[in-house]
């Protein structure tokens, strides 16, 4: 087993985001939400139910895009979504054009191109009216315009008050769309909160460089003393200042009053990407886990 | 009929429609060979087959071949290949329950059996004849049972084994011997004692007797009947726990 003492609380309505390095135990995780998988020990609550023991009731209220996954070859576009359609399903039509799959109703799953097959796995995960939306590396394989359209759609299942669980490796895409990030290491959560709070804990120094032959000395000593500077490199004509993320405004304002703003400069903010890389980087973990602890997915309203 | 399980075999059967080459070894197999093995010994009564015609001897043996296919074969490498590639995943996840799946899986094994053994006889009455039925409700029954406890091992092999590939490895392995032992190879007669041995115990064997048997007038062949009723209910549970999640 590779979740232990997994305490993940979706609120109802929010887009969370599970994120981690591969192996982190995240699509073990949503398996056992949806009951795909029986954890060994340990209690579960989604949406009120246990996935295990009250599956059948809590299966039709969830709509999931899972990883690796397909369907019978042969089944044709349309015929998938009439064969997924329960009783209060939305119409397959209208999502289908939404998604761009309009075209190929009749085309056989087997010849669909890979984003093709995500756009279809989403048009089912959201044909039911679902409470709470699991999308399992939702955008892999897609392109730039198919991705932003896909981003909408989550969007809009957010304004229409559904709860996602949204498991990623793209972190522009967590930052883009989760009000709440879990990440996770090894089956465990290494922390949670919103992207811009894990960004503050975990990687909060910018980096600027700009290169200056004739660099005057005061400027840089000016650099040094700003409030939240951390490091100020030299190498040649090139600098490098790195601190916290107020330094960017503070440095382009020396540039600027010394009237000397280099044409190479660059800025680098500090991203989800970075945190997470400096949270895995901090606390490396020694033990197995061997028992799974979810609680309450969704279930406050 | 379950709306999750009717709406699973409607669409299996469409697909099953739509690729029809799949049923080649479940439709053509049976009748190639019964073709070429019942015309290899006239049509003289032989006391090889019980003194009857050999070749009625086959055609009353082939539709239990039928079932073996269908049982040993064509169900475990379907199951095995959608759990391979994640369409069992995708279905459970949607909210359709696992025995619903085994459940249509059934209907639809039961539904090509069927259809396999009228094909078959409409075959064979051209070429050999149909012979006469003599007791018609212990072959009905013999039919029924079989065809539901080797469905039902097809659904417990495609459960059990990891891919379709190996699917078709143990579904061919545990197929040919009973194939040739019991069902579609030479008369137990003209086999020596060990081999015999060996065939006497056979799921496939033991069906084919209790078909056999009361069609051809031969006897009631009680014993294997009871065996099979017995395999059909062991084979059912097993399928059925092993599928209900």
């Amino acid at each position: 087993m590779v979740v232990d003492g997994l305490d993940l609380d979706v609120p109802a309505g929010e887009i969370v985001g599970l994120i981690g390095a591969n192996g982190a135990g995240k699509t073990t995780t949503v398996e056992c939400i949806q009951g795909l998988r029986r954890p060994d020990a340990g209690t579960l609550r989604v949406l009120g139910y246990d996935p295990v023991t009250q599956a059948e009731e809590l299966r039709p209220l969830i709509g999931s895009q899972l990883q690796d996954s397909a369907l019978p070859d042969r089944l044709r576009v349309a015929e998938a979504v009439e064969l997924f359609s329960t009783a209060q399903a939305r119409d397959g039509g209208e999502l289908l054009e939404r998604f761009g799959l309009a075209e190929r109703r009749r085309s056989a799953f087997g010849s669909l191109s890979g984003g093709e097959r995500q756009r279809l796995f989403l048009v089912l995960a959201l044909l039911n009216r679902p409470r709470l939306v699991i999308l399992d590396e939702l955008t892999q394989g897609l392109d730039p315009a198919a991705r932003r359209n896909v981003w909408a759609a989550v969007r809009q299942l957010h304004d229409e008050g559904t709860t996602v669980l949204l498991v990623t490796h793209e972190m522009d895409e967590a930052e883009a769309l989760c009000a709440q990030v879990v990440v996770m290491r090894a089956g465990r959560v290494l922390d949670a909160g919103a992207p811009a709070d894990l960004v503050d804990r975990h990687a909060s120094t910018a980096t600027i460089r700009f290169s200056m032959p004739a660099l005057p000395a005061q400027l840089l000593d000016q650099v040094r003393r700003l409030d939240g500077v951390r490091e100020v490199g030299r190498d040649g004509a090139r600098i490098t200042v790195r601190g916290h993320r107020r330094v960017i405004a503070h440095v382009g304002a020396v540039l600027v009053r010394w009237e000397s703003v280099p044409a190479d400069l660059s800025v680098h903010v500090p991203s989800l990407e970075d945190a997470l890389l400096g949270l895995l980087e901090e606390r490396p973990t020694t033990d197995t886990p061997a028992v799974a602890q979810m609680s309450l997915i969704g279930a406050q309203r | 009929m379950n709306t999750a399980v009717g709406k699973l075999v409607r669409a299996e059967l469409k697909l099953m429609a739509r690729d029809p080459l799949v049923l080649t070894f479940v439709f053509a197999f049976p009748i190639v060979t019964m073709l070429i093995i019942g015309g290899a010994f006239g049509t003289r009564p032989n006391p090889g087959f019980d003194n009857t015609n050999p070749a009625h001897w086959y055609v009353a043996s082939y539709l239990t071949v039928v079932i073996g296919a269908t049982g040993l074969v064509m169900l475990p490498v379907h199951l095995a290949s959608y759990r391979e590639r994640g369409v069992l995943r995708r279905f459970a996840a949607a909210g359709f329950p696992r025995w619903s799946f085994a459940i249509a899986q059934l209907i639809v094994g039961l539904m090509t059996t069927a259809v396999a053994c009228a094909l078959l006889l409409a075959v064979a009455a051209p070429v050999y004849g149909i012979p006469a039925v003599h007791d018609a409700w212990r072959v009905a029954v013999a039919l029924s049972l079989g065809a539901v406890a080797f469905v039902s091992i097809g659904v417990l092999l495609g459960s059990l084994l990891p891919s379709a590939r190996s699917a078709q490895a143990v579904g061919l392995l545990i197929f040919f011997p009973s194939f040739l032992l019991g069902a579609g190879g030479p008369p137990p007669r003209v086999m020596g004692s060990v081999v015999r041995k060996v065939a006497d115990p056979l799921p496939l064997t033991l069906l084919t007797n209790a078909v056999r048997e009361p069609w051809l007038g031969l006897g009631t062949a009680t014993g294997s009947l009871i065996a099979v009723a017995a395999l059909t209910v062991a084979a059912l549970v097993l399928a059925a726990r092993r599928t209900a999640l």
